[in-house]
């Protein structure tokens, strides 16, 4: 029996991926992006740091992708510029003696920093939908609490502002999807859940999807219950067969996880989507297609 | 007693590193070495497969083959704050209670990055100097950022001693109103620098911050000690690097900026492992494959698994050959990649492979 299901939610103007390291998730960052563009013409890609993973995953697709690339101390620089008043007196501020190693040393200000850039690249774009690569997972929820974090804190005042405006002009419902990115691996899987359960309860956003990364295929049953067979005979080639098998049920039972997954997180608000296991790095515009089959444009 | 020697192991995410890690150490315990492994970003998953809790406490880990030369480091992120804050004002109670009410404080608590290295570092430090271990084997975050902390205590120990913290303490009174501007020509801009982030960020702000680091300048020679035994361990001459990467684009990319990070900090890696990158068929495929009993469905199969093989390996090889080229220095050690269900078959499969590499690893003895 299978549980009937609402059909998903369109996407936000922001779609956040998240997701635990080496998950793919830049990837599939730049295959939702790349296919958004298919679809509507135009999208937009933004990266933290050196920009060259984003890069290299869109490859030759990047036609009508816009990626940006948003570096900690030109997101300090474009989110202090309208609270000083201009860029001069901003960077005055920043360039203080003390401040300098005040920003180096402390987080979330440039998280927060970080944040307002992609609100003002959303603002700056309408009707543009802007995929986010975010960092790996527990350092992203982090990031998406530091806007309520501050406005509870700071109170009143320009920054208590931003906080504020980041808070309900990105970091909210209908703003923001979050979509996240995992591996058919049980314990992998229960950490998603978890993820998905804690970005819920703060900040409150809904994952709106969850991309499982990497199912294997399963090889032949057939060659599978044959090489059973032969580990059992206890014939010359037992030994080798036996490892054989050992290799087949590794397969077995991530593609039985990933069914299990399905399962799961089918039953929540979020639809879910398999990208299979290939033996070497996928293109975006691969990641992109298999998308598309799962019903992703 | 000498000081163990150590092995950081960094890489990017999904390659395989803390795996390789957990093998390289039950390598060398196997070969007699008294090793410790301490995993800065447990994973579940490997913690539960080795039969170790995540906490502060230096664990035995039962060996296959039932010698008794290996321990377990995996203290857990979530506390590590608390931890911190508790070492360092062991000696300050009324400061740490306030610091622990700080509203700043509890803001930071979980975005701050680097913190849980330090403890970890802190940890090891002290199993280095209680322990007697021969070898030390870190895992590192998977982040292209993972060996950055090496340089937080020289940053943070500079921020606590510089002038920052009485700048702050001094603004914090100006904003409360309790104390005039500073006067004269000299200190115009820096007045003006002062309303300006007053202005900008509110009182709470500054009070805050300014409490925060007058408690942190309290103790800051408690802090310089306890970071100094972790930057010994971590950048003295008995550290070797060993960066852990796959036959991937992503891969090959956190590899060289990590050892351009290195390189910055006067370092090279003395080796680069490279996971998931057979060079032959395994014995057991060849031995099925030559077997006369082998029906259709598993030659079949076995094709398959051999033209999976062949395009890692193809990878494989145009990766290893470009570090060879980036980073002539560093050893090149290819690991197979292993398929297996239960993550502690696949750390045994992967340490008999490392037995033959351990002198490639190893930092000398000095």
């Amino acid at each position: 029996m299978t549980t009937p299901r609402t059909p998903p939610r369109s996407l936000a103007p922001a779609v956040l991926v998240m997701g635990k390291g080496g998950v793919g998730k830049t990837t599939v960052a730049a295959a939702l992006a790349t296919l958004e563009a298919e679809t509507r013409g135009r999208a937009v890609l933004v990266e933290f740091g050196d920009g060259e993973s984003g890069r290299r995953a869109l490859g030759a697709a990047h036609r009508g992708v816009e990626h940006l690339v948003i570096t900690p101390a030109e997101a300090i620089q474009r989110g202090a510029t309208p609270l000083f008043g201009s860029a001069t007196l901003a960077k005055l501020a920043l360039g203080n003696f003390a401040m300098r190693p005040l920003l180096r040393a402390a987080p979330a200000i440039r998280e927060l920093a970080m944040l307002e850039s992609v609100r003002q690249v959303v603002a700056a774009r309408p009707g543009v939908r802007v995929v986010v690569d975010m960092p790996a997972t527990g350092h992203a929820v982090a990031w998406l609490r530091t806007a309520k974090q501050g406005r509870e804190f700071l109170g009143s005042g320009p920054m208590f502002e931003l906080c504020d405006r980041v808070a309900r002009e990105l970091v909210a419902p209908g703003c923001a999807s979050i979509v996240v990115v995992t591996l058919p691996e049980r314990l992998v899987l229960e950490e998603t859940l978890e993820l998905c359960e804690s970005v819920a309860l703060d900040p409150g956003l809904e994952v709106a999807r969850v991309v499982v990364n990497r199912v294997p295929l399963p090889l032949s049953r057939e060659g599978l219950a044959d090489a059973r067979a032969l580990a059992a005979s206890g014939g010359a080639l037992a030994e080798p067969a036996a490892a054989l098998v050992s290799v087949l049920e590794a397969r077995e039972a991530a593609s039985e996880g990933a069914a299990a997954a399905m399962e799961v997180f089918a039953r929540g608000p979020h639809a879910v989507w398999r990208v299979p296991l290939a033996p070497v790095d996928p293109s975006a515009r691969d990641v992109a297609r298999w998308l598309r089959a799962e019903g992703a444009a | 007693m000498s000081d163990p020697r150590v092995i950081v192991c960094a890489g990017g995410g999904g390659v395989g590193k803390t795996t390789t890690s957990a093998a390289l150490a039950l390598a060398l315990a196997a070969r007699g070495h008294r090793t410790l492994i301490v995993t800065i970003d447990p994973a579940r998953r490997l913690a539960g497969a080795m039969g170790v809790p995540i906490t502060d406490v230096v664990t035995r880990v039962p060996m296959p083959s039932g010698g008794d030369r290996l321990w377990a480091l995996m203290p857990d992120p979530r506390r590590s704050m608390r931890t911190f804050i508790d070492h360092l004002f062991a000696d300050e109670p009324e400061a740490k209670e306030r610091v622990l009410a700080n509203k700043l404080y509890i803001g930071l608590a979980d975005a701050a990055a680097g913190v849980h290295e330090l403890v970890a570092m802190n940890l090891v430090a002290r199993a280095a100097t209680d322990g007697d271990f021969d070898v030390i084997v870190i895992d590192t975050a998977p982040s292209r950022h993972a060996i950055d902390f090496v340089t937080y205590p020289a940053r943070l120990a500079a921020l606590l001693g510089g002038r920052t913290v009485s700048w702050i303490a001094g603004l914090a009174q100006r904003a409360g109103g309790e104390a005039p501007a500073p006067k004269g020509l000299r200190s115009w801009g820096t007045g003006r620098v002062e309303h300006l982030l007053a202005r900008v960020t509110g009182p709470n702000l500054v009070r805050d911050t300014a409490d925060l680091f007058g408690d942190l300048a309290l103790v800051r020679e408690r802090f310089v000690a306890l970071t100094r035994r972790a930057s010994e361990l971590l950048l003295g001459d008995r550290v070797a690097y060993a960066l852990v990467a796959a036959p991937t684009a992503a891969a090959r990319d956190d590899v060289l900026f990590l050892a351009a990070r290195l390189e910055k900090l006067g370092r090279r890696p003395r080796a680069v492992v490279l996971n998931r990158a057979d060079t032959h068929p395994a014995p057991w495929a060849r031995a099925l494959r030559e077997g006369r009993a082998v029906g259709p469905a598993i030659t079949e199969v076995l094709d398959a698994l051999e033209q999976e093989r062949r395009s890692r390996a193809t990878a494989a090889d145009g990766l290893s050959s470009e570090l060879r080229r980036q980073l002539p220095w560093a050893s090149v050690v290819r690991l197979p990649y292993v398929e297996a269900t239960a993550p502690e078959a696949i750390v045994a499969a992967l340490s008999a492979e490392l037995d033959a590499h351990l002198a490639a690893l190893l930092p000398d003895a000095g």
